[in-house]
């Protein structure tokens, strides 16, 4: 092949294997808007932290699948203490304020990082072979692997979860009508605790298998809100695995972008096209069509 | 509660005194708080101000989280900038700042006000990620992240000191402040809370929701490129990365702390977000700033323990910030470094303990204390007529009109026709289609096949406005109320012409005179009813279609709903009526059309339905064994 092209091919194969995280932290979006109708706007916080978290764990000594493990805990508790202080009762009120208080929550948890942890990116320690593989000339490292499979290991998980487990129909029945759900004995409030705890271990998770790739820093935090958030609402924050592919694209526009346009650039087509879409089709890609009621 | 103390002024007036005595203020303030550092905070300050005016026209306002106005602001500055550095004047360059702010905005506006909530933020925020990385890489034009500095011009022949530019950014503000209000509380501004509350409606009533959306927009960019301009020529030097996320959210979390929907708040949330950084410089200011907030956010929980019941959250989470803060500000190694959080913990204090921001608390606080004279209501006049132009054509024709949603064919080949002066009722068992046609025929769904033709238009499928223009106006079954605003404002924003004598003559009309100052949240449902019906009768329609105006209704307000419809019949307007309530129909209707699984199934005057065996198939079922289904709709027909 020409190597050219097999530059650009590189490119996006590295880009979408990033998207793959897009797509794993655009999940969390997508699970607490189902049960509730509120997004984080901090989520990318809560990834910051979950890896920030990790990073802590690994410097006392434990192996990186504990601090994988200790992270995803710590994420569970995030999104509960998100849920309950700061959403619930904004939702209770039947107001907008939960973007506005999440966003309060992020901008709190970016202070407690750049205080606790100091301000500097730092790497996240992995046992991953150092060498990348090769397939047909294109390569691929660990780490990125690590993102791809993770993620679409937890997200298959969490779908099987909701659709096979009684915990998870009860969630889904929480989200197509909170009130009916709690006529029929399902605790709304618990099932939505337990979306932003779902939600929260995501986001952590991504922390993790992000943190080797790029590195650790409260920079990180609002770029990946907004990336994520893309994914979620232009594939539709009610579609599935329509992210996954959502965040391939985006990954890969971002990254051939980049190698196209320059560094500065690399963001800009992708937002472009973000507005084109959403102009085009506001409930997103692979989103139902609402029909108006009244 | 308390009588309070009663004033012998109208609030609006009383509300423009205290403002002017606040702006001699703070033109006075220089004098005594003297210095070059105290005049830069005070300047910001009006600069701010100015700027979430703007913003709060769409956060207050239109109700959606808007993330752009920080990178606006940024386009403002640097338009201005960059006219100074090609030797525009000052009032050119002001001009440039906001042009280059307005134009962006009104090329973002078009695709993003389409869209609501999570999707308009996103929408916003991308766009405001895009300028900052087009300010950082145009760096031809920019001077990309090292930044751009000017000198700033004289204006005409005077050259401003920093107190005279002070005072130029006090007059700006005075005037942003002074239009914007008179832009909100125009009909303008009434109709864009009323699409807030219901954009389905306010597109029926013909009152426009994509253009009003529009317009608040542009306002607020505008305003935003104005910020902009003052805020280069204040500082002489702009950086890129000065406009991005960190600064949105400040200004987001301003308009909320200060308080939406308030001129008053948005200049309290700027007093704030220009201070607040520099406050924590000073470690005994800031301590007894924050033990003061402290106390004040303790009151709600004592008065639950006083009133010995435990304190609920919401009374305890502000107490819980605060004092978060209070060990902050006495622990902490240096206060500046938790800028951040100590700003989430107030914020966070100010949105769960004042939900009303600053200026909601304020104001009603202020209601409870003190009395003002209302405003006068003035007579009522005018009422039920047809409107003067005669037209021969039918009011309603419908030709083969089919709409399915997935596998239903919820409105099946319906054809139907309204006469002059007619009503016609429409009547079927629940999901019969009865309200899928009239969304079909007011433009809300659009048809797959069929057409609509009202008053002799044929209005574009699928587009409540233009079924508007052509003459039809409606109610709607689950209630679209406008709730922020009062009965009369509601009529206000319906009404084509005409001004307040006659929309208090709509509701003399429908019975609700009395309740002209009542809020439409606070009414109760049977009168919202009434409202709706004034609201489709200010429009001046050509056809009428009421959809279910009976439900829920007690009887008294049954008998005055027949008395109105039958007013309304008198003036000769047609009116297509969806009633479950037989009697009212046999009262009111010329004819009957009756649906059922989204078809016509007879159609006659009143006597003739009631004795159609197929009418009486589709209510109580039939006896042989085909019609099983229909069994499970004789429950409904009581």
């Amino acid at each position: 092949m020409d190597a050219k092209y097999l530059a650009l091919a590189q490119m996006a194969v590295g880009g979408g294997l990033m998207g793959m995280a897009y797509a794993l932290v655009a999940y969390g979006f997508q699970l607490t808007y189902a049960a509730g109708k509120a997004v984080n706007f901090g989520q990318g916080e809560l990834v910051m932290l979950g890896a920030f978290a990790g990073i802590s764990l690994s410097g006392i000594g434990l192996p990186y699948w504990a601090t994988v493990l200790g992270a995803m805990v710590a994420g569970a508790a995030l999104g509960w203490c998100i849920e309950r202080v700061a959403v619930r009762l904004a939702l209770q009120q039947r107001n907008e304020g939960w973007i506005l208080l999440t966003i309060i929550v992020g901008l709190f948890s970016l202070s407690l990082v750049e205080n606790i942890w100091g301000r500097d990116d730092r790497p996240y320690p992995t046992p991953w072979p150092a060498e990348a593989l090769d397939f047909f000339g294109i390569s691929v490292t660990w780490p990125e692997l690590a993102i791809a499979t993770g993620a679409l290991g937890i997200m298959t998980l969490v779908e099987l979860a909701k659709r096979y487990t009684m915990v998870g129909i009860a969630v889904q029945a929480v989200s197509a009508d909170p009130d009916a759900a709690e006529l029929c004995g399902i605790r709304s409030r618990s099932a939505i605790s337990l979306s932003w705890m779902v939600s929260g271990v995501a986001a952590a998770f991504a922390g993790t298998v992000i943190g080797p790739v790029t590195t650790v820093g409260p920079t990180m935090a609002a770029a990946l809100t907004l990336k994520a958030f893309s994914v979620a609402v232009v594939a539709g924050l009610d579609s599935g695995f329509g992210l996954v592919l959502a965040g391939i694209a985006l990954g890969a526009a971002e990254n051939l972008s980049g190698y196209v346009l320059g560094s500065g650039w690399r963001e800009a087509p992708g937002l472009i096209l973000l507005i084109l879409a959403l102009s085009l089709r506001p409930q997103g890609v692979f989103g139902k069509k609402i029909i108006r009621k009244v | 509660m308390s009588a309070g103390v009663t004033i012998a002024l109208r609030e609006n007036t009383s509300e423009r005194l205290v403002r002017l005595a606040l702006f001699l203020g703070l033109a006075i303030l220089p004098a005594l708080w003297q210095g070059q550092y105290a005049l830069g905070l005070l300047t910001l300050m009006a600069v701010y101000g100015v700027l979430l005016i703007g913003l709060d026209a769409t956060v207050g306002y239109l109700g959606q989280v808007n993330l752009a106005q920080a990178a606006l602001f940024g386009l403002g500055a640097y338009g201005t900038a960059l006219a100074v550095q090609a030797g525009a004047s000052f009032p050119i360059a002001m001009l440039a700042g906001i042009v280059a702010a307005l134009l962006p905005g009104a090329a973002l506006a078009l695709p993003a006000l389409r869209l609501e909530g999570p999707q308009f933020a996103l929408s916003t925020l991308s766009f405001a990620t895009l300028s900052v990385i087009f300010l950082n890489e145009s760096e031809s034009i920019t001077h990309g992240a090292l930044g751009i500095s000017i000198i700033r011009p004289s204006l005409f022949t005077v050259t401003l000191d920093a107190r005279g530019f002070y005072w130029l950014c006090l007059v700006v503000l005075f005037l942003a402040w002074w239009a914007s209000e008179i832009l909100l509380k125009s009909r303008f501004g009434l109709s864009i809370e009323a699409l807030r509350d219901s954009p389905t409606a306010t597109d029926a009533l013909g009152i426009g929701t994509l253009r009003h959306k529009a317009l608040a927009f542009a306002w607020g960019s505008a305003l935003a490129g104005l910020a902009g301009a003052l805020h280069a020529l204040n500082f002489g030097y702009l950086q890129p990365a000065a406009f991005g996320y960190d600064l949105m959210v400040m200004l987001l979390l301003g308009v909320v702390f200060g308080g939406r929907r308030s001129q008053w708040g948005a200049f309290a949330g700027a007093a704030v977000v220009a201070m607040l950084p520099n406050l924590l410089s000073n470690r005994t200011l800031f301590l007894s700033l924050v033990t003061c907030g402290f106390i004040l956010t303790l009151l709600p929980a004592i008065r639950a323990l006083i009133s010995r019941r435990l304190p609920s959250f919401r009374d305890a989470a502000p107490a819980g910030a605060m004092s978060l803060a209070l060990a902050l500000a006495l622990l902490a190694h240096n206060v500046e470094d938790w800028r951040k959080g100590i700003f989430a913990l107030f914020l966070f204090a100010a949105v769960v303990g004042l939900p009303d921001g600053l200026a909601g608390a304020v104001a009603a606080a202020l209601h409870r204390l003190l009395r003002f004279t209302p405003d006068p209501l003035p007579q009522a006049a005018g009422g039920i007529t047809m409107s003067e132009e005669i037209s021969r054509a039918l009011p309603l024709r419908t030709v083969q009109l089919s709409k399915s949603f997935g596998g239903v064919r919820a409105v099946d080949n319906v054809s139907l026709e309204i006469g002059q002066g007619e009503t016609l009722g429409l009547i079927g068992p629940n999901g019969s289609g009865k309200t899928t046609f009239v969304n079909l025929v007011s433009g809300l769904y659009a048809p797959d096949g069929g057409s609509v033709e009202i008053a002799g238009n044929r209005p574009l499928p699928g587009k409540l406005m233009s079924a508007f223009s052509a003459g039809a106006a409606r109610t709607f079954q689950n209630l679209q109320p406008f709730s922020g605003l009062t009965a009369l404002e509601s009529i206000l924003v319906c009404q084509r012409t005409g001004g307040k004598r006659e929309a208090m003559g709509w509701l003399r009309a429908v019975g609700l005179e009395a309740n002209a100052r009542d809020r439409c949240s606070d009414m109760s449902y049977g009168d919202l009813r009434f409202l709706e019906i004034a609201r489709a009768l200010a429009t001046g329609p050509r056809v009428l279609m009421l959809d279910e105006p009976a439900a829920g209704m007690s009887k008294q307000d049954i008998v005055r709903l027949v008395d109105l419809i039958a007013s309304i019949k008198r003036a000769g307007i047609p009116i297509l009526l969806i009633e479950h309530h037989q009697d009212v129909v046999a009262e009111l209707c010329d004819r009957v059309a009756v649906m059922d699984g989204g078809r016509v199934i007879a159609l006659g005057t009143s006597a003739e339905i009631r004795r159609d065996p197929k009418v009486i198939e589709a209510y109580l079922g039939a006896d042989d064994e085909e019609t099983d289904g229909s069994t499970e709709r004789e429950a409904q027909i009581c």
